[in-house]
């Protein structure tokens, strides 16, 4: 009698190892879950930009994604239709909690407030970003303050 | 959230814990199949002190770490109270020993997560700590000793408590790569500084494998320190020339270094030595193939078997008791492990920690992986130890610290990971452990469920006269159900009494040294339960016990009655003799002397094997004799005497002299097939070619096993093996016997002689009339000498009490 009795706690000692491995393995996939809900969540706080090339009225556009090209090429995020912008010529990004702009290589130099970026640069309400002879002016958090510097 | 997931699996792994311990309570119960026993309780101490540790030590994680990893405790808490609980099963005063050292472990492991979590102090210290580490080492060459008294001197001990400094020099030298590596990155090939820890770590590695003849560590070493300078490197050429330098190492060592030697030897040709080299390896994969699936439940199996159970092989111990499920788990278990410390190093905050968590992933991992793959013969067997498994206080203190160092690094704050420069080498890591783990899982159930049932078959599988002791084994009974041989005693204790002991050399023994022979070894499927019962009642048995179901009694064709008169009057003479029922072809009498008492056989042991007399051997059926002028008589009925050779040689065939009698018993090999000058035949043989003078020509098919006992259906015959065989016409036959008449009696006879003048042998031939209406009979005597009226006597008395009983 004491087989059959020791063969279903057997049983229940196999399950309990699996209960045990499938718990861990449930939480770790929610939790995975989890983190992937949190990133797609994640507010990215819009940026908006007010480009002003030579001999055009001010364009002004908004942006929610993560990140951001300029260049001349139509593939760009930001269209810039002026030659001293190379086909792919800065970026921006939102990482860490803030925007950060760089330069992709290009001919002429992105400039942050008149100062030539050799490395990504944080971005702030006001700054101006310089792509060739284009200006670019920056306000975050939904600010439509545009202020001209 | 950490904590309440943490307690989740903890509660889990707790009721996983308390069932092994409920059932390792039961287990005598069920191996004797009485309720009436004593039963194992010590091991709920371990539980208990296992409980209170692990309780203890989530407490204090939860204050120090409350953003850690909430995975790897539960998963390592299971790891050490199943290993726990293992030893405790296979040897409760080691698993008192390694309760006390979960309990050091334990304190260590919270004093580490009191430190500061940068881990900092390692980092500075690195250089003070090898040094320790190295000088404890270097005083076991030294002082070491062997706490089991031989072997490899890897411990240093002091008042009952043995620490093998090997054990924490693993855990330094990642420490100390580690803390070296990242300040010297990023690391170009080839480097000057990589020169100093290289020519350091090789030298070690061959230090420990020559001076201490530790073939385990010394590959460890080698293998984490490719692994740390592949990490830093990201170059594959490291692996390459590790791989290369490796393979060049076995050759060397196969060639020069003894125990290097041993252990491929073993690893590739295990079957060439089983009771030697390849001993432990092969009572492993026994182990492994008894657990089968589902194995044979704590407590029910016999890894005891097994050498050093409880460190080197508990991987094999917890396969017999849990089987393919529960190894599978623990190597999931194992992966789990590895993946979150992987993931713990990725997510580490400085290179440094990073390093030195992918290098305690490595140590876990490939010390997991080199015993385990030891274990199922994947590798050759190296001796270390399984980490928070394995019985060993030294082990399990690394296994807690690294798993404390882990959680620091893991626990989770605001800032970012450190910046890496390619993940391919963590990939590659991940991948390799991953595919060792799934390669051991495949490994496993090849063995436990593929090769297994062939594996358990073996003779040098003990497991088989462990189950005789718990099992009831049929008995042997003559033909009017007097048993001859039986088993008696309670379960637990089992015993095979052989109530007719000069029957052994037919009957045989079964015996826990010696084996089985006779009867005892060729019914042994019956006898063991494993024929004659139905399949879902041997594989329900095999599942709820282990063992196979209660053995059947076989009735033999022997006559007591007649037996013992053989006995008697053969008193002290060598050879045998054959009774055979004529038509039938059962075998009344079968003796053979000398004989020797099977229930001595513990006394006498090897003796008989090398005794002159061959006391072993039954002469009736394996004894070889010259048939000489016993043949007469067949020339008779064939009708000339001046035979062409050729038709001798078909004579003899027709008598079966060419031929082993199918009978279920240990028969000679016949001479070859057409030998006429140096023909040697068994009195059985010659028994069932006299059978043809009482059968009118025909030669019967021999019987002795009649019938099994089965409890469905009762005694069910056991038809004979071959058919009766058609060999005079039986007009001859019968004009022969009657000119061998005897005078005013039922039988005729015939007295033969043959063999040398040193080596004389009498036959005589005997049996009732063709006419004569009762029991159709025909008996044998053979006698190792020149005594004719002996055989005749002998001969003559036996036909005349079975003809009127």
């Amino acid at each position: 009698m004491s087989g059959p009795i020791v063969l279903v706690l057997r049983i229940l000692l196999t399950l309990g190892l699996y209960a045990f491995l499938g718990w861990t393995l449930w939480i770790i996939w929610q939790d995975i879950k989890q983190t992937g809900l949190r990133v797609v969540a994640r507010k990215i706080p819009a940026i908006r930009l007010e480009v002003r090339t030579r001999n055009r009225a001010p364009a002004l556009r908004s942006f929610s994604q993560a990140e951001v090209t300029l260049g001349r090429d139509p593939s760009c995020d930001l269209q810039l239709e002026d030659e001293t912008v190379s086909v792919r010529h800065a970026r921006l990004s939102y990482h860490h909690g803030q925007w950060w702009v760089e330069d992709l290589d290009s001919t002429n130099g992105t400039s942050l407030n008149k100062e030539k970026l050799s490395t990504a640069a944080v971005l702030m309400t006001g700054d101006e970003i310089k792509c060739g002879k284009v200006r670019v002016n920056v306000s975050l958090n939904g600010n439509t303050d545009i202020q001209n510097v | 959230m950490a904590d309440q997931r943490e307690r989740r699996l903890l509660i889990l792994a707790a009721i996983f814990l308390f069932l092994y311990s409920a059932i390792l309570t039961l287990a005598p119960a069920v191996r004797e199949q009485s309720w009436n026993v004593s039963y194992r309780l010590s091991h709920w101490l371990g539980f208990a002190l296992w409980a209170a540790l692990i309780l203890f030590a989530h407490r204090t994680l939860s204050q120090r770490l409350p953003d850690r990893d909430p995975y790897l405790f539960p998963l390592a808490a299971l790891l050490s109270g199943w290993g726990l609980l293992t030893i405790w099963r296979l040897d409760p005063s080691f698993g008192l020993r390694q309760s006390l050292w979960l309990g050091v472990s334990v304190a260590a492991f919270t004093a580490i997560l009191r430190a500061p979590h940068d881990l900092n102090f390692l980092r500075r210290y690195k250089y003070v700590l090898l040094t320790g580490g190295l000088a404890l080492t270097a005083l076991t060459l030294l002082f070491g000793t062997n706490p089991t008294g031989s072997g490899p001197r890897l411990w240093l001990g002091c008042c009952g408590f043995y620490l093998q400094p090997s054990e924490p020099l693993k855990l330094l030298l990642v420490v100390y790569l580690a803390a070296y590596l990242a300040d010297h990155m990023p690391v170009r090939l080839p480097a000057f500084p990589l020169l100093l820890p290289t020519v350091f770590v090789t030298g070690l590695a061959l230090l420990l494998l020559v001076v201490q003849r530790d073939l385990g560590m010394a590959s460890i070493f080698i293998l984490l320190f490719t692994v740390m300078l592949y990490l830093t490197t990201d170059k594959r050429r490291v692996l390459l020339v590790t791989a290369g330098a490796l393979t060049l190492a076995g050759l060397v060592g196969f060639f020069f270094i003894d125990i290097v030697h041993a252990r491929l030897e073993a690893w590739l040709n295990p079957w060439n030595d089983p009771s030697g080299r390849s001993y432990q390896v092969i009572q492993s994969l026994l182990a492994i193939a008894n657990g089968g699936t589902f194995g044979r439940g704590p407590g029910l199996g016999s890894p005891g078997l097994v050498p050093v159970a409880i460190s080197d092989f508990v991987f094999s111990a917890i396969a017999e008791e849990t089987g393919l499920a529960g190894t599978i788990g623990l190597l999931a278990i194992f992966g789990l492990i590895l993946a979150r410390s992987l993931i713990a190093s990725m997510r580490a905050a400085d290179k440094y920690r990073r390093l030195l968590a992918a290098g305690l992933t490595a140590h876990l991992g490939i010390q997991a992986l080199l015993i385990i793959g030891g274990n199922l013969r994947m590798l050759p067997l190296t001796g270390v130890t399984l980490p928070f498994v394995s019985y060993g206080g030294s082990s399990l203190l690394t296994s807690f610290i690294a798993l404390a160092f882990l959680l620091t690094i893991g626990h989770q704050t605001e800032t970012e990971p450190a910046a890496l420069l390619s993940p391919r080498p963590y990939f590659l890591l991940a991948g390799l452990l991953g595919i060792g783990l799934a390669a051991a899982s495949l490994t496993d159930s090849w063995w436990a469920v593929i090769r297994g049932p062939d594996l358990l078959t073996r003779t040098d599988n003990p497991r088989r006269s462990i189950a005789d002791r718990y099992v009831l084994r049929g008995s042997l009974l003559d033909r009017d159900n007097q048993p001859i041989n039986a088993t008696e005693g309670k379960s637990g204790s089992y015993q095979r009494v052989y109530l007719y002991p000069d029957l052994a050399p037919l009957t045989g023994y079964t015996n826990p040294t010696y084996g089985q022979a006779g009867l005892e070894a060729s019914l042994d499927n019956y006898l063991r339960g494993l024929q004659g019962n139905p399949a879902s009642l041997i594989w329900w048995d095999h599942l709820l016990y282990g063992t196979p179901p209660p053995g059947l009694d076989v009735r033999l064709s022997l006559d007591l009655k007649l037996q013992k008169k053989a006995d008697f009057l053969f008193n002290r003479s060598k050879g045998a003799v054959v009774m055979i029922n004529a038509k039938s072809g059962e075998i009344l009498i079968m003796a053979s002397h000398p004989g020797y008492d099977p229930n001595k056989l513990a006394q006498l042991g090897q003796a008989l094997a090398t005794d002159k007399e061959a006391p072993l051997i039954n002469r009736a059926a394996q004894g070889l004799y010259p048939p000489g002028t016993a043949v007469t008589p067949f020339y008779h009925a064939v009708g000339e005497t001046d035979e062409p050779a050729s038709q001798v040689k078909s004579l003899y065939k027709s008598l079966g002299f060419y031929s082993a009698p199918h009978v279920q018993m240990p028969v000679a090999q016949p001479s070859a097939d057409g030998e006429i000058e140096n023909l040697r035949v068994t009195p059985l043989q010659m028994t069932l070619a006299a059978a043809t003078l009482s059968n009118n020509g025909t030669r019967p098919a021999p019987r002795i096993a009649l019938a099994v006992n089965t409890p469905q259906q009762g005694w069910v015959v056991l038809p004979s093996l071959s058919a009766p065989v058609d060999v005079f016409a039986a007009d001859n036959i019968s004009l022969v016997a009657q000119t061998l008449k005897v005078e005013d009696q039922l039988y005729w006879e015939w007295i033969g002689n043959a063999g040398s003048n040193k080596e004389p042998v009498t036959w005589y031939l005997a049996g009732t009339l063709p006419n004569w209406q009762g029991l159709p009979l025909t008996v044998v005597v053979l006698i190792e000498g020149d005594r004719p009226l002996m055989a005749q006597s002998i001969g003559r008395q036996l036909i005349q009490a079975a003809i009127k009983p």
